[in-house]
């Protein structure tokens, strides 16, 4: 009886601990020298204060040679024009599978010079290679992979070339589900070195503008016409609005019909919620959501965003990242509109005081549930000047979800210096050394970029699905992934895009606390077709090709 | 003294009427407040907040205003690879916050807006919307070029024609704002004006009701003084009067009977020595002389009983001293006696009176308290004369008949002396009369001994 007694209580008495002691389960390590990583960001700057100086960069991972384990991509800037110092070009690690990673970039073909913000990595061509879209000032630029380690500026003849704008983030996604990725690139504002506008905060010096100084640009929308080219559909597709000023991008599903939906964080400019009408068509009901300004009615400054089931309720949470004196924001679907939840979870009082940029959903102690990450760091350096309590350099937040709706922030806790202050961009996550939690990739403006070993101490498992669609797009991106694990019930969506100027890998990971197995997958791919399969064991990856079943692959 | 009592108006009547005044300011200048509050209330909610809320929706429309500026700006610069339908998206979603803003402005809007400005706005952006419309037919059908003049030569003068009257609205509203911030300050002033003409009123009120209570108070301690003393006098005539009767029917009793009585006592002895030795006429005579010698004894003891003339010849306490005995014989009531100090005289009426209370209170005892023995206490002080009747009989709360004219006289003859009597419980039970008169109290008295002896 005793026994019966003390397993019944044993999840609460479990969640006390957790709240009391303050042991988050597992430790970073920052491996960013001891795995070969020397990447140092360029924003350019020259004392000219040009706007995009202050933004870059972003980064991402991808298995681009498809060996099972996952490479870095880190995106550079380069000196302006007419102050030509160095050359500087965005960075490829591969990575070795033994911790430690090898700069391949000329090898790939990626020492191309530009002034590179945002990355989106999709198989647009579905070989079953991984292609990367590089956003810049000035013209973005579409790598293919030709599948034999390298990578080919297709740019001009796949229709996205001659067009200059100062693109932010972006993602692939098939929003006609016709199985071909399509793009969506997302643009800040109208500048260019000849348009700037001299601002100034002590009427002197100058300083970065804030994006009112500029007028907004629309994000694009291409659509993939099959044959490597593509079509602009912003216009078309309703998605065209001239007065955005969008920093980040996320897909998702937000009236779980199957089509995918996007969200749009604008900086000063209320959020869209681009609403597919299954015709190729979107319309924003951001307003009538409740997500396109602050609950008191005022657009933020939204940076960085990412979507996901962060309370296991089977509907979209999602995460907005804003300016400093400006919480962050914690939505929660509630009937039909997004709750603003922040001030009462905990992460809102916490980000007051923090310009937040990359954020991301995962579940970094395999506990199940969906935690959250966030890189901090502000665009002036003298803002310590003018607010005491706010710093330059910012500590990156780690806030471990508690359930219902609670976060509690561990990066003092965590290890690896992780809460070292830092100018923090970009933010990814993958598990790069394939011992089933995710790791965390961190990029920072002007600075290094700090790769953070995760390992966990309190013996959790996982579960890891990788998708290949053959009707749906080759990755799989769209399909939404559901585990049914002893009373714990997760959604993944398989996505590419979210946090800020970055993609983490698109293999998704659930975290099943002590569990050895799952009673039930169930996968949705964006073709409409649905697969379940019973009773799999935990602690490993299972690559899912559609229509063809499950593949339990050795280990992670 | 003798001062005529006018029959008085009793001031109830006065007081309430002052009570209800009060009353009735307090309540009218609660209403008044009330009134002044809800008046600012309703001119805070109805036309301050309401303008602000108005001024919110045309900030609002202006704001709008000013996305499409922008938009048509985009459009006429044509540095876009996009065509004009482009922008219908955004213009509809613009509109759509336009309608649902003007929407709210209209239920917001100041009273003070005739309906022709109404209108005049309406009418305003009906006609933009239709050039809007017409414009993006224009491109839709492909004519680019023309569709981008139409936007400068039109569409962008509407815009701003639209601008100005929402400005000039909001100018509007922030003049009305004014004009009502100048009415609160104009009520607030008001109110603290009447606050301090109140607060003067209910001050007079209260104020003249206190002296009106006051005047009446003193009326009324006068008048009870009046009665009092009035009462006093009585009192001291009837005693007066009492002492003096009783002293000459004692007089009269002693002297004209007790002479009589003994005349006729040595008459019927001589007459007894004339009659024959045991013959029955000497017997008969022995009787009568008999009768007359008790007759003669009771009209002695009769005229001491009545007013002891030891008093007057003695003093107090040598009367005390034949008294109690006597009292304890004719009651068969055992009574302890005790004296303490050194005596001094206490003569003429005080004498009377202490002896009488002390007469009164022994009646008492033996009448109602049912005891069997008392005390009394005779103490020469320094200062005073205390006398003090102690029984553990019945008490007086026991008994049925709490106040009698006995102890009303006491009381009387105490305050005659003026002096203090109290009657209390001793622990053991019964009655303690206890009965304090000042020295020279007694001892004056004594001197000018007026109104008792004088009668």
């Amino acid at each position: 009886m005793a026994g019966v007694a003390s397993c019944t209580q044993l999840p609460r008495l479990r969640a006390l601990a957790a709240q009391a002691a303050p042991s988050p389960g597992f430790r970073f390590t920052d491996v960013t020298s001891q795995a070969g990583i020397q990447f140092e960001h360029n924003s350019g700057a020259f004392g000219g204060k040009f706007l995009p100086e202050t933004l870059g960069s972003g980064c991402a991972f991808l298995d681009y040679d498809r060996d099972g384990w996952q490479d870095i991509l880190l995106i550079n800037g380069t000196d302006w024009p007419g102050h030509k110092k160095r050359r500087t070009t965005l960075r490829l690690y591969h990575n070795n599978g033994n911790g430690t990673f090898t700069d391949v970039t000329s090898r790939a073909g990626l020492d191309v010079e530009m002034y590179g913000m945002g990355v989106a990595v999709g198989d647009y061509n579905n070989d079953g290679f991984p292609d990367i879209l590089i956003t810049c000032v000035g013209q973005n630029r579409l790598f293919r992979n030709t599948g034999r380690g390298t990578f080919v500026d297709v740019t001009n003849g796949s229709g996205l070339g001659k067009r200059e704008g100062f693109s932010t983030s972006a993602l692939w996604f098939d929003y006609d589900r016709d199985g071909l990725l399509d793009l969506f690139v997302c643009n800040y504002v109208k500048w260019s070195p000849e348009h700037d506008v001299f601002c100034s905060l002590d009427g002197k010096h100058k300083s970065y503008c804030t994006p009112e100084a500029y007028r907004g640009a629309t994000c694009w929308l291409f659509h993939n016409r099959g044959d490597g080219t593509f079509e602009d559909v912003t216009a078309a597709s309703g998605i065209f609005d001239s007065s955005s000023k969008s920093l980040g991008v996320a897909l998702f599903d937000e009236d779980q019909n199957g089509w995918p939906d996007l969200l749009v964080a604008n900086d000063t400019q209320p959020n869209k919620l681009y609403r597919n009408q299954h015709n190729g068509t979107f319309k924003d009901s951001a307003v009538e959501a409740g997500i396109a300004f602050s609950s008191e009615g005022k657009a933020r400054a939204g940076m960085g965003v990412d979507v996901a089931d962060f309370d296991n309720s089977g509907t979209p949470g999602v995460a907005i990242t804003n300016f400093d004196n400006e919480m962050i924001g914690l939505y929660r679907l509630n009937g039909k509109t997004f709750e603003d939840i922040a001030p009462q979870s905990g992460v809102g009082i916490a980000s007051r005081n923090s310009l937040g940029f990359g954020c991301a959903f995962f579940d970094v102690n395999l506990d199940g549930w969906l935690d959250f990450a966030v890189a901090n760091g502000h665009i002036d350096e003298t803002v310590r000047n003018i607010r005491g309590n706010v710093g330059y350099a910012q500590p990156p937040q780690l806030f471990l979800n508690l359930g219902k709706g609670i976060f509690r922030e561990v990066a003092a806790e965590v290890g690896g210096s992780f809460d070292q202050p830092k100018v923090g961009r970009g933010l990814a996550y993958a598990d790069f050394d394939r011992d089933g939690d995710l790791d965390l990739l961190l990029t920072t403006n002007n600075g290094p970029a700090y790769l953070y070993r995760n390992d966990q101490l309190g013996g959790n498992r996982s579960i890891r699905f990788r998708l290949v669609g053959t009707k749906s797009n080759r990755d799989g991106i769209g399909a939404m992934v559901r585990v049914f694990a002893g009373g714990l019930t997760q959604s993944r969506l398989v996505k590419g895009g979210s946090s800020y100027l970055s993609q983490s890998e698109l293999p998704v990971t659930f975290g099943l606390e002590k569990r050895d197995r799952v009673d039930r997958v169930v996968i949705d791919w964006p073709s409409g077709r649905t697969e379940e399969y019973k009773n799999l064991a935990a602690g490993r990856c299972y690559e899912c090709t559609e229509g063809k079943g499950i593949v339990p692959q050795d280990g992670y | 003294m003798s001062r005529p009592s006018a029959p008085e108006r009793s001031p109830t009547l006065g007081l309430l009427l002052g009570l209800l005044i009060t009353l009735s300011a307090v309540l009218a200048y609660s209403a008044y407040i009330t009134w002044q509050v809800t008046g600012l209330r309703k001119l805070q909610t109805e036309l301050v907040d309401r303008n602000r809320k108005d001024s919110l929706q045309l900030l609002r429309i202006q704001n709008d205003l000013n996305l499409l500026a922008v938009a048509m700006r985009d459009m006429v610069s044509s540095d876009e690879p996009y065509p004009l339908t482009a922008w219908s998206a955004q213009f509809q979603r613009i509109r759509t916050d336009l309608d649902d803003a003007m929407r709210l402005e209209a239920g917001f809007a100041a009273t003070s807006r005739t309906p022709e400005q109404s209108a005049f706005l309406t009418g305003s952006f009906t006609q933009f919307w239709d050039a809007v419309d017409r414009i993006f037919a224009l491109a839709r059908d492909g004519k680019e070029k023309e569709a981008r003049e139409q936007i400068q030569l039109s569409l962008q003068e509407r815009q701003a024609a639209l601008s100005t009257a929402v400005a000039r609205l909001l100018v509007q509203n922030s003049e009305n704002e004014e004009q009502a911030g100048q009415r609160i300050v104009r009520i607030y002033d008001r109110v603290q004006r009447q606050v301090y003409v109140f607060l003067a009123a209910t001050l007079l009120a209260i104020l003249l009701n206190g002296l009106s209570v006051i005047r009446w108070n003193r009326r009324l301690f006068t008048r009870l003084a009046e009665v009092s003393e009035r009462r006093s006098e009585l009192a001291q005539k009837l005693i007066a009067t009492q002492e003096s009767t009783l002293r000459y029917i004692s007089r009269e009793l002693h002297d004209e009977f007790g002479q009589i009585l003994t005349a006729v006592g040595s008459m019927l002895r001589r007459a007894g020595t004339h009659a024959p030795e045991g013959s029955s006429l000497r017997a008969d005579l022995q009787e009568v002389l008999q009768i007359v010698q008790t007759t003669l004894e009771s009209v002695r003891s009769l005229s001491q009983a009545l007013h002891p003339v030891m008093l007057d010849e003695a003093g107090l306490e040598s009367t005390l001293d034949w008294y109690i005995p006597t009292i304890e014989r004719q009651t068969g009531i055992a009574i302890s006696y005790e004296k303490q100090g050194a005596a001094f005289a206490v003569d003429g009426s005080a004498g009377v009176h202490v002896y009488r209370v002390l007469q009164e209170a022994l009646n008492n005892v033996a009448r109602h308290s049912g005891a069997k023995q008392a005390w009394v206490r005779l103490r020469f002080l320094a200062d005073a004369l205390e006398l003090e009747v102690e029984d553990h009989g019945v008490g007086f709360a026991e008994r049925p008949n709490k106040h009698g004219i006995g102890l009303v006289a006491m009381r009387e003859r105490s305050e005659l002396m003026g002096g203090q009597i109290v009657f209390s419980r001793p622990a053991e039970g019964g009655t303690l009369v206890h009965l304090d008169v000042p020295r020279e109290k007694v001892e004056s008295y004594g001197k000018e001994d007026h109104s008792v002896a004088g009668g």
